[in-house]
């Protein structure tokens, strides 16, 4: 007899909440820290939970949110994705100079990224399925030859704008709501959709979790990889198109910032770097835990260097995190 | 001895030496059929950190690793080295030195005890060296006693120092591998339960490549700063993808166990050249990221095409 029929169900309820809670206690931990840190906010910042404040913070997550739906299912795949980087510069002065700052051009310079972003992660993709580059060299390398591109496309200087039509997308209100804030809203529910009850989100988990397995039970695993780095390139180009939306201009470098709190964003959601395990729904309190951990050490005017350590201590903790509480739940 | 020459003749860097050889033919006859030891020494200059970080990182690929925190690391070492000179030349290369071991550490504990993704760890210690560096020596500059420089740009038995330095490295990273460690990370690397079972102790191991690795970047960050004459914070950044692709370059495949240092070596040449071919062509530097990415993409993909015309040959 096994053990789990001579227990009595309160106790396998108490095992199956303790096996919930382990496989998040790095999004459980995160949240307390964000209540923390928001009332640490307060005290520093009389006033800073506000409604206004609140929804400024949700903005300023959403960017990098938007960045990390890529980087999500990319690691839910197995793999990582490091070329984001200068894939949302190089997109955002696509978006910036294509549309000129007239509206008449803003769909064509919308499009153009995007579709500059879609390209830019099916290579990525195809070069990892089909000829088996690692996917931290394909994309290293990818960033490269982005950055290079975008240097010789802009010739050093990005020009152009937003028109004032399109920074609505990032900067805009509708009563109290940000617009933003409610795109990333929608594009939250239908990733979380896409990954849970698809045919597809379940090939990509299958695909993470063990490659081999999900090769031999009939799913195409290159053309799953193909679709999910693509993607990756494209969430990475909306979040260029919006943040040169809400700065109303492109610059070089503008995506640097993006590419370790998108990864420390999924870590931190509690998702496997090895791939098969996880969601996105971690991943958004990720973001907004990184967002506000940004805007603390600012209120507290710590120096560039500092954050850069604080920063790096926060994503081995969260590791830590998951290898302990998730190590034991296996 | 033997076994330190087997360990070049049958290195798998016989086509990164060919690709050198190519390109370094096309440079000279650009240049005009003439090349001195003074050139040769100004190439051994300029290639010696990426060279000291290649073999740096070479250590943590043969155990299927990868060390994205390298570059910071030796931002880290160089300016430590160019606060600390004030206080003395020895208390100052020790510290440069120690800081580099110490990350390695870290590093190690991370990946070889912990059991944690290589590349996650690696990247948030890349953002917490960076910090570092910064607190350190927030802009570039310190002192560094023009001594060392002295030493770096003499010419013993009329060699150049740096050209001597650049042997000395390459020589170095072959013992290591001719020892019991160099044998043990080629184990891991090839098959790590295999290795596991024939008493290698697999997490002890990865451990000291990191370690080892530390101690390289911290070597070449060091070289750097006394060969700029100034520390600078932010020079990691430029070394994270070279050190790869020096390795890959070199003939050396990312999945570890395989490729030797010499070929490490020609992959750190090989870069370096093309930057000094793309000079010579009057190409803009935008060119340089983007060929450095291209090459990298191709090379390695083109070892997965060989590896499929090998597969088909033998069905």
């Amino acid at each position: 007899m096994s053990e789990s029929t001579t227990s009595a169900p309160g106790e396998d309820r108490q095992r199956a909440l303790r096996a919930f809670l382990a496989a998040r206690a790095a999004p459980l931990a995160s949240l307390a820290v964000i209540l923390l840190m928001l009332v640490v906010c307060n005290v520093m910042a009389p006033g800073f939970v506000s409604v206004t404040n609140t929804m400024h913070i949700a903005q300023l997550s959403a960017f990098l949110g938007i960045a990390a739906i890529g980087q999500t299912l990319v690691i839910l795949s197995g793999g990582i994705d490091l070329s984001i980087a200068w894939t949302i510069t190089g997109t955002a002065c696509v978006y910036a100079q294509v549309s000129q700052g007239r509206p008449a051009m803003l769909l064509l310079g919308l499009a153009a990224a995007l579709a500059t972003g879609l390209v830019i992660g099916l290579v990525n993709g195809i070069g990892v399925s089909k000829f088996r580059i690692s996917p931290i060299v394909m994309t290293l390398g990818m960033n490269n030859v982005i950055q290079g591109a975008t240097l010789l496309y802009t010739d050093g200087t990005p020009s152009g704008g937003v028109a004032d039509e399109g920074r609505f997308f990032a900067t805009g209100f509708i009563g109290p709501f940000s617009v933003l804030v409610l795109l990333w809203i929608a594009l939250s529910i239908a990733v979380i959709v896409i990954l849970r009850v698809t045919r597809g989100g379940r090939q990509l988990l299958g695909v993470g979790e063990n490659p081999l397995v999900s090769y031999l039970s009939g799913v195409r695993n290159d053309r799953v990889l193909i679709a999910v780095y693509g993607l990756s390139g494209l969430s990475a180009a909306l979040a260029g198109v919006l943040y040169a939306s809400f700065s109303g201009a492109s610059f070089l470098g503008m995506g640097d910032t993006f590419v370790l709190p998108a990864i420390a964003a999924v870590v931190i959601g509690g998702a496997s770097i090895y791939g098969g395990r996880g969601g996105y729904g971690g991943t958004i309190i990720g973001a907004f835990f990184l967002t506000l951990l940004t805007t603390l050490l600012s209120i507290v005017n710590f120096s560039a260097g500092a954050r850069g350590v604080i920063y790096g201590g926060v994503i081995i903790a969260a590791l830590l995190l998951n290898r302990f509480t998730q190590g034991a739940a296996r | 001895m033997t076994r330190w020459l087997s360990s070049i003749r049958n290195s798998e860097a016989l086509g990164s030496v060919a690709i050198f050889a190519l390109l370094f033919a096309t440079y000279f006859v650009l240049k005009g059929c003439r090349y001195s030891f003074f050139e040769a020494g100004n190439l051994a200059t300029n290639v010696l950190p990426l060279v000291v970080v290649g073999l740096a990182q070479y250590f943590v690929v043969l155990v299927r690793g990868i060390d994205l925190s390298l570059g910071p690391i030796m931002a880290v070492s160089g300016s430590l080295a160019a606060v600390l000179f004030p206080l003395g030349i020895v208390p100052a290369i020790a510290i440069a030195l120690a800081a580099g071991v110490l990350a390695g550490a870290l590093n190690g504990l991370l990946i070889a005890r912990l059991s944690l993704s290589p590349i996650v760890v690696t990247l948030a210690t890349m953002s917490v060296w960076d910090g570092v560096a910064l607190i350190v020596l927030p802009v570039p500059g310190g002192t560094i006693p023009a001594f060392l420089q002295a030493v770096l740009t003499s010419e013993p038995a009329l060699l150049p120092m740096s050209l001597i330095l650049l042997v000395g490295f390459a020589l170095l990273g072959t013992w290591i591998m001719s020892t019991r460690f160099g044998l043990q990370l080629r184990a891991i690397g090839g098959d790590e339960i295999a290795a596991e079972a024939s008493g290698v102790k697999v997490a002890r191991i990865r451990f000291f490549a990191y370690v080892l690795a530390g101690f390289l970047a911290a070597c070449a960050g060091l070289y750097f700063a006394i060969s700029t004459m100034a520390g600078s914070p932010i020079i990691g950044d430029g070394y994270v993808l070279p050190s790869i692709g020096a390795v890959v370059l070199g003939g050396v495949p990312l999945i570890g166990g395989r490729g030797s240092p010499i070929g490490v070596v020609m992959g750190a040449l090989i870069l370096t050249i093309i930057g000094s071919l793309l000079y010579f062509a009057d190409l803009a530097d935008f060119y340089q990221s983007l060929i450095n990415g291209v090459i990298l993409i191709v090379v390695v993909g083109a070892a997965a095409v060989r590896d499929w015309a090998r597969e088909a040959l033998a069905r």
